[in-house]
């Protein structure tokens, strides 16, 4: 048993590698945060082209119906190979300036770029799928209303059906945002010390896991009183839902 | 070319294999009330829906102020802002109050500022009867007041002629007059309208004219008295025979 305990839970390695790991935890809080800021984003620009309307721009819709099918289809640290190893050359070979290919802005390493590159490209996919439920979820009378007063396509997205639709998705989003967080571990493949990588570099030197352990609970800390406030807000909206005498969603 | 304000020649509409429109002409005058009645399934949203080009007619014309709005694609702009429609189930934003409700689109389509369009909108639900539930969003309002804020909505666009689309037949009986009155004083004040209901009462009593559709083609039209009281058509006859006998 004590066996058992040292390996998780020594006290020793927790305190001798408590920044280490507490700065990794942090490089994962960055990265989430900025990550999911880009793919709240570019989801809602994706699902926007989707839902384009007209015969003429049907190509277009075509094309984000496509990519989001690639993204949600293939494996996120696939997704992340491919850019840090792919991106350094391709931008060498098209002439673009270094900081392009090995990206260091505000001081964060390229591999933190990487990562947020990637997982914006594949998080604003899922997303796009969550806002395009929202937008779809707005009855269709709204869209026919603000039409037949004179708004144009665009004014009625903006005006009417995305603020009504993305309150209905503020939960599935948060969900989202939870997965996304704790698949930036994804990013400690290309060397980026975040909070397992850390755990990691510490369970490989001392042969002892309860760094990886210090991990957990950060993210714990963090993900299970958001889940918690998903579930009140999802709650909340099935009450409104039932006082207002409609079918549950 | 066309001198009535609005003319429909020979307007045919399908969805898929469904026909639903089969040849409508009709003409209005400015200033008029035209009532249409008939079944459900008759074709009568449908018809004001191809009005103001939410669906587009697939054959047939229609003129607005000699003006032919089913050219090509249609000019959807000189049409919306000449055209307002009320529909059965309010449509409200739900997210705005009542003010910002019928502020929204002044602002957005008319480029009218906010202090200009937010007066003009107090003005507006303050002759819908509805000046003390300006701050109001809509879930606490109730059916009959809903539906007056989507009229006031409607009127802040200054349209020319407004298309009211079963505007009463989701409310509760008791709230119906409340809407009722507030077309009454629009027809009396001249705007030309085209009211699909079911209210046998308001057609006589306001229409200037009542048509009868059934079947996605018009069964017969003429002043109320003679289509509600003396119908020409075994099909008015009946229609309006099931409806009066309840």
């Amino acid at each position: 048993m004590s066996v058992f305990f040292h390996q998780f839970f020594s006290f020793d390695i927790i305190s001798d590698n408590f920044t280490f790991v507490l700065e990794g935890f942090a490089q994962t809080l960055e990265l989430s945060i900025l990550s999911a800021i880009l793919a709240l984003a570019w989801g809602l620009v994706l699902a926007l082209i989707r839902q384009l309307p007209g015969a003429r721009l049907a190509p277009v819709r075509g094309v984000a119906i496509a990519y989001i099918d690639v993204f949600r289809g293939i494996p996120l640290l696939l997704v992340v190979l491919m850019i840090s190893g792919g991106l350094p050359p391709v931008a060498e070979g098209l002439g673009l300036p270094r900081s392009i290919g090995i990206p260091n802005w505000l001081g964060k390493p390229d591999p933190f770029w990487y990562g947020a590159m990637a997982l914006t490209i594949t998080y604003g996919a899922y997303m796009a799928e969550v806002y395009r439920a929202g937008i779809e979820a707005v009855p269709r009378g709204q869209m026919e209303a603000a039409r037949s007063l004179g708004m144009s396509h665009a004014q009625a997205m903006r005006h009417v059906i995305v603020p009504q639709a993305v309150r209905k998705v503020i939960p599935p989003l948060l969900n989202d945002f939870i997965a996304l967080m704790k698949d930036t571990s994804l990013v400690g493949v290309i060397a980026l010390i975040e909070v397992v990588e850390a755990g990691r570099t510490v369970q490989a030197e001392s042969f002892n896991s309860s760094a990886l352990t210090l991990g957990a609970v950060l993210f714990i800390v963090v993900t299970i009183p958001l889940a918690r406030f998903v579930d009140r807000l999802l709650a909340g909206q099935q009450a409104r839902y039932t006082r207002s005498g409609l079918a549950t969603p | 070319m066309s001198d009535a304000f609005l003319r429909l020649e020979g307007v045919h509409k399908s969805f898929g294999s469904l026909h639903v429109l089969r040849g409508i002409d009709l003409d209005v005058e400015r200033g008029s009330v035209v009532c249409v009645l008939g079944p459900s399934g008759s074709g009568k949203s449908t018809l004001l829906r191809c009005l103001n080009l939410l669906e587009p007619p697939d054959e047939g014309r229609i003129y607005l102020e000699g003006k032919e709005i089913t050219a090509g694609r249609g000019d959807i702009d000189f049409v919306r802002r000449r055209v307002g429609m009320v529909f059965q189930q309010f449509n409200l934003f739900p997210h705005k109050s009542a003010l910002e409700n019928v502020a929204l689109a002044q602002q957005t389509v008319l480029g009218r500022p906010e202090p200009e369009a937010a007066e003009k909108a107090r003005a507006l639900l303050d002759r819908v009867g509805l000046g003390d539930k300006v701050d109001e969003f809509p879930e606490r309002l109730s059916g009959g007041q809903q539906q007056r804020v989507a009229i006031a909505r409607a009127l802040a666009m200054e349209p020319h002629v407004m298309l009211f689309d079963e505007v009463t037949s989701a409310l509760d009986p008791e709230l119906v007059k409340e809407v009722l009155d507030v077309m009454r004083e629009l027809a009396a004040e001249g705007m030309t309208m085209i009211v699909v209901t079911h209210e046998i009462g308001f057609a006589r009593d306001v229409g200037d004219r009542v048509v009868f559709m059934d079947e996605g083609a018009i069964v017969e039209q003429g002043e109320p008295a003679q289509v509600l009281e003396s119908p020409r058509q075994e099909r008015t006859k009946r229609f309006l025979g099931l409806v009066l006998d309840h």
